[in-house]
């Protein structure tokens, strides 16, 4: 965090210093639950894009298939609550492990395929899984329930060890120091050998190949970054509805969504996950509540637009304009030398 | 020993079916190098067209053919030429581009959801006189309208196979399939083809569409089902392969049918998955592929 801030110009430092301050005091001022449900959401989202991140803005791969990893850590954590008690904490790391060897088990033959193949291949795995769990209702002493299922015992009250809240406040926090902690994390793997490795394989795999990477090991090493956060993210989101079916988290829908926030928001850059969730959880949510009933379908078909109509103008995402503004009007107003098409994101003007 | 023959062929009949849908698809990637993601949606607007037309004029659902398949087609085109092609000029050097996929996952999101707000979730069945009619063959029962589906497919696929193979405009194809350069170079306009091409490839999804309104049901999201089979059937044969499609669509068909007599319906769709993945690590070019394109 304090290197981060370090390397800054003045200015970025306290324009981050005040984000943070705003996010960290934001929900004081907020009585409504369900504006409260919205805001976790959209940070959990930003949380889940900031994991896929890893493997599908620095690899150069595109995963359509990580709602598989979110079942997986919901799955892992509830499963072992249910029949052994353990608290939600440990699960969670459980899940992590869990997660991290499917990586490994999935990624070793998929990762070498290209594009398209890879982006097939994880919808493959990732629907399979939906299948699996749907048709299963017990794995040795764990209840799994099929399509049901499973529902998470109320505790009445606070309970830190159950990962249970009355209030939505401490979901918020924890899911903030989450996301912060997997910013941090992307921020030192960009600037790391293998962030720099990867920046290459995912520009040319054939001459990084060439030039002595094992652009496999480095992609793998992403690939299981990814999935370990991604699952602790799914006990998260277990812990938060305390019921959760094999659709609801291991949806095509789920694993599409992910990839989208971050293509819209710019994926491969630090914010590009977090401004992507900010524009289109919001649309989601609102569109779906007011809407949905009236007028169903109508919240996707303006999710479909925002799509095409991003990636037509702004195929890196909308991060790109957005950092280049700031850039223009507040980090050097007075840059004359500056010209427009320079390529920078916000975070990496040192 | 009768009920697995008879499974079998029912897989056949409905595998030529999917075939027929995937060939669009691969049609597609082997002109363009693009992954169609809204070909499951194409697919279910074929179906929505030929059900609205049977209903409306109350045609036999084969004649709708005649006037479904080239709305299907100018359907298509216009998208590949308003919607696809500003976003695939940007990056058409890129050997499989990558936005291209997200903007038709977009136009995907778009087609299902305005059928949902335009028609509604429920589910529709065309009901026609040959709707549940039942052919005994040897003591074996196939649903008639299967057994006509799979004749026009056979009739369409052979038609199909001489437009690639002997017509000018098919030979074009072909040449930009196989070096876009070269083939410009030689006078044929690329996005002419690229927009015929992906009319080519939906207009298959109207005969598609046409040939299973009488047996199958139409709603919104039917093309999820279609997509994802598409996609582990162009795979399965080798991506760019229409032979290998053919032949894809009646692996997966000749799976669902038959690994449902040993087993519960609902896990065949996992048999097909992990049969899609270790065709897909063994050999990734496909059953047809050729090596470099994976």
């Amino acid at each position: 965090m304090f290197k981060l801030l370090i390397n800054q110009k003045p200015i970025i430092k306290i324009m981050a210093l005040t984000i943070l301050v705003i996010v960290f005091v934001l929900p004081l001022f907020i009585s409504s639950p369900t504006v409260m449900q919205i805001l976790i959401l959209i940070v959990f989202y930003a949380y889940l894009t900031s994991c896929w991140n890893f493997v599908g803005g620095f690899a150069g791969v595109l995963p359509l298939g990580h709602a598989a990893f979110v079942g997986i850590g919901a799955y892992t954590s509830t499963a072992l609550y249910l029949t052994y008690g353990l608290s939600p904490w440990f699960g969670m790391i459980f899940g992590g492990i869990v997660a991290a060897i499917a990586g490994i088990i999935i990624g070793l033959p998929t990762l070498r395929l290209r594009g398209a193949y890879f982006a097939l291949a994880t919808i493959a795995v990732g629907e399979g899984m939906r299948v699996l769990f749907e048709n299963i209702e017990r794995i040795g002493p764990f209840e799994i329930r099929g399509p049901k299922g499973l529902l998470i015992n109320l505790v009445s009250g606070n309970s830190f060890s159950h990962f249970q809240f009355s209030s939505k406040y401490p979901y918020f926090y924890i899911i903030l120091i989450m996301l912060i902690f997997v910013l941090l994390l992307t921020y030192i793997m960009m600037n790391s050998k293998v962030g720099y490795y990867l920046a290459a394989a995912g520009e040319d795999p054939e001459a990084s190949e060439s030039l002595g990477i094992k652009v496999s090991r480095y992609k793998l090493i992403a690939m299981i970054l990814s999935c370990f956060f991604t699952a602790l993210g799914g006990t998260f989101y277990a812990q938060l509805m305390l019921y959760f079916y094999p659709k609801s988290i291991f949806g095509l829908n789920l694993s599409f969504e992910i990839a989208f926030i971050a293509l819209i928001g710019g994926r491969g850059t630090i914010l590009g996950p977090v401004l992507g969730a900010l524009l289109l959880r919001p649309i989601g949510e609102i569109t779906r509540i007011y809407l949905s009933s009236s007028l169903p379908g109508l919240h996707l078909i303006i999710y479909g637009l925002i799509l095409v109509i991003v990636m037509r103008y702004q195929p890196r995402g909308i991060i790109e304009p957005i950092s280049k503004l700031i850039k223009k009007y507040i980090i050097d107003p007075f840059d004359k030398t500056q010209s427009g098409d320079k390529e920078s994101t916000f975070i990496d003007n040192k | 020993m009768i009920s697995y023959v008879e499974a079998l062929l029912n897989g056949i009949l409905m595998g030529s079916i999917y075939g027929l849908a995937a060939v669009g698809l691969t049609l597609i990637f082997g002109v363009m190098k693009v992954i169609n993601f809204a070909h499951g949606s194409v697919l279910m607007v074929g179906m929505f067209a030929a059900y609205w037309f049977v209903k409306l004029t109350g045609v036999n659902p084969y004649l709708s053919l005649f006037v479904v398949v080239p709305f299907m087609f100018f359907f298509g085109y216009f998208l590949q030429q308003f919607v696809i092609k500003p976003t695939f000029e940007a990056e058409k050097n890129v050997r499989e581009p990558i936005t291209v996929i997200i903007v038709t996952t977009g136009v995907w999101y778009i087609l299902d959801n305005l059928a949902l707000l335009l028609f509604g979730a429920e589910y529709r069945v065309v009901k026609t006189s040959v709707t549940g009619n039942i052919v005994e063959i040897f003591n074996m029962y196939f649903l008639l309208p299967k057994i006509i589906g799979f004749g026009v497919t056979v009739l369409v696929g052979i038609y199909f196979f001489w437009f690639l193979k002997y017509s000018k405009m098919g030979k074009a194809i072909r040449a930009t399939s196989l070096d876009r350069e070269a083939a410009s170079l030689m006078g044929i306009k690329q996005s002419k083809i690229y927009n015929i091409s992906f009319g080519l490839g939906c207009a298959l999804c109207g005969v598609a569409g046409c040939i299973l309104v009488p047996f199958y049901y139409v709603y919104p999201t039917v093309g999820v089902t279609f997509d994802i089979k598409s996609f582990i059937i162009v795979v399965l044969g080798g991506l760019g392969s229409i032979s290998g499609a053919i032949l894809g669509g009646i692996i997966v068909g000749v799976i669902e049918t038959l690994g449902a007599q040993f087993m519960a319906a609902t896990w065949t769709e996992l048999l097909v998955y992990i049969v899609f993945l270790i065709v897909l690590f063994v050999r990734p070019s496909g059953l047809f592929g050729l090596k470099q394109d994976f």
